[in-house]
């Protein structure tokens, strides 16, 4: 395993609270909340985990015997629709193999396609990075089944996306571009927050 | 690509824009030693950008050295030495697309223009095929892109989505043969395809009035997209995306100048443009 220091980007002389600084910022980075549908996810899930781990052993390594807590991040990526009748659709599209999943989906008949359908033409799309195709797709899943948390959630994560306001951008000719409110770095130390108390259990 | 890719030189410390400037004149002074004075001419704020996302992947920027400018030897400047192949890829990518892109212009110019471009033709296409022989690859991805993007334009049910393949496709080609690792190839061909999309689309926001005056294509006039807002969630959400993907490839050298690109630098840039539009829309409707 690499150098849990050099993992987090800190010196090994870095006091504890420089350390939990840089886990703090890295976790954020690598949340999977940031990651959501996205043809990246394992590979975030991946830094997530060399982090959590990095962090563990340096709080061994110091013997505080205080862990992230969290072994694994496991879950978020697998679905939990294993009854549903588009079950090997899902598992094209988690092993990224796009084409065979949309073969799938495009020999559906018209009178099949329900909101699941609509879903997973979506991620599809979203996945080839056809994010216009994969908007309407996932509203219309949305749409014909407003209950459903999964489609709601990768309505929510394309709208938060569609919104990207780094850097304090945004797109109100009115106001200084570099302008950032008080309430923003309020409500941004608030979410940050909250995302840390996601994954660490202390 | 067409000059959208830059810094915003504001959020910047000094020396991270002396940095960036060394690059660009190292950029330069490269171009001029493989293809000739003349080519310096084509140098691009985009190709810069590719230039400094190679060095920094590949850890291969040595130091910086004092020079002078070869347009203006009065001017002093510095260079940023490399040692690997970043900036000779740099400059044969700039040669390659300026190559295609007068070939493009060839078929979509009027009369002048066109018996223009024909008699630098010849000067573009020697260095094209230089460039060609030392970077295959780079050729191969630039001249599918041609190919396809033609197909895209000639397509009349093409969405906003395939319209912006073609370039998308392209920087992410260029982008994965950098990877080191297949989780690294696969996380710069989402970034290389999402700066793609955005460029792409920037480019076709920026061109709105003058497509509608000229009937060229155009993505958003083709969908019947012409609200401000909606392009620019549009273009947003690519950002978005090549951020997350950007997130996952561990830079360290230039870092603050990367960050400065994908947090200010392309934002601002995306205000300036709708902005612009903007204001165009408002005066003609006073």
């Amino acid at each position: 395993m690499n150098n849990p220091y050099e993992v987090l980007g800190v010196s090994p002389n870095a006091s504890d609270e420089e350390v939990k600084k840089a886990y703090r910022e890295l976790a954020k980075k690598y949340h999977p909340d940031n990651y959501t549908n996205s043809p990246l996810a394992d590979v975030a899930e991946e830094k997530m985990k060399e982090v959590n781990e990095a962090y563990d052993q340096i709080n061994n390594m110091r013997q505080k015997g205080k862990g992230t807590g969290s072994q694994s991040t496991g879950g978020y990526s697998s679905y939990n629709a294993q009854n549903s009748k588009f079950y090997s659709v899902r598992i094209y599209i988690q092993r990224n193999m796009i084409n065979e999943a949309e073969n799938i989906l495009n020999s559906t008949p018209q009178n099949e396609r329900d909101a699941e359908w609509h879903f997973l033409m979506g991620m599809c799309a979203y996945r080839r990075g056809f994010n216009e195709q994969a908007n309407t797709y996932f509203n219309t899943a949305c749409n014909m089944d407003p209950n459903n948390a999964e489609y709601r959630t990768a309505v929510n994560n394309m709208n938060t996306q569609r919104a990207y306001n780094y850097g304090g951008y945004t797109t109100n000719p009115n106001t200084n571009s570099t302008a950032c409110s008080v309430c923003d770095i309020c409500s941004a130390i608030m979410c940050a927050d909250c995302l840390c108390s996601c994954c660490r259990s202390c | 690509m067409f000059g959208y890719l830059q810094i915003f030189k504001d959020e910047l410390k000094i020396k991270e824009y002396e940095a960036y400037k060394s690059v660009y004149c190292g950029l330069c002074r490269q171009l001029g030693k493989d293809y000739g004075f003349m080519t310096r001419l084509i140098l691009s704020y985009d190709c810069t950008f590719y230039t400094i996302l190679l060095m920094s992947l590949k850890r291969s920027c040595t130091g910086f050295s004092d020079g002078r400018c070869k347009f203006n030897p009065l001017k002093k400047c510095k260079f940023a030495a490399c040692k690997d192949d970043a900036y000779s890829k740099a400059s044969a990518l700039s040669v390659i697309s300026a190559y295609y892109k007068v070939i493009d212009d060839i078929d979509d110019s009027g009369f002048f223009k066109r018996t223009a471009l024909k008699i630098i033709k010849p000067f573009f296409s020697r260095r094209q095929r230089k460039a060609a022989k030392c970077f295959p690859d780079i050729e191969n991805i630039v001249r599918e892109m041609m190919k396809n993007q033609k197909a895209a334009e000639n397509n009349e049910y093409v969405t906003v989505d395939k319209a912006a393949e073609p370039t998308a496709g392209m920087l992410s080609g260029l982008a994965a043969l950098e990877g080191g690792s297949d989780s690294q190839r696969r996380v710069l061909s989402e970034f290389g395809y999402q700066i793609g999309r955005w460029v792409y689309l920037i480019d076709a926001a920026d061109d709105y009035e003058k497509d509608i005056k000229s009937g060229n294509f155009n993505p958003f006039i083709m969908s019947g997209i012409n609200d401000q807002d909606y392009i620019g969630s549009v273009l947003s959400q690519s950002l978005a995306r090549a951020y997350d993907a950007y997130n996952l490839l561990d830079i360290i050298d230039f870092k603050a100048i990367l960050d400065n690109f994908m947090l200010y630098g392309l934002p601002n840039k995306q205000n300036a443009v709708l902005n612009k539009r903007q204001e165009v829309k408002n005066e003609q409707s006073v």
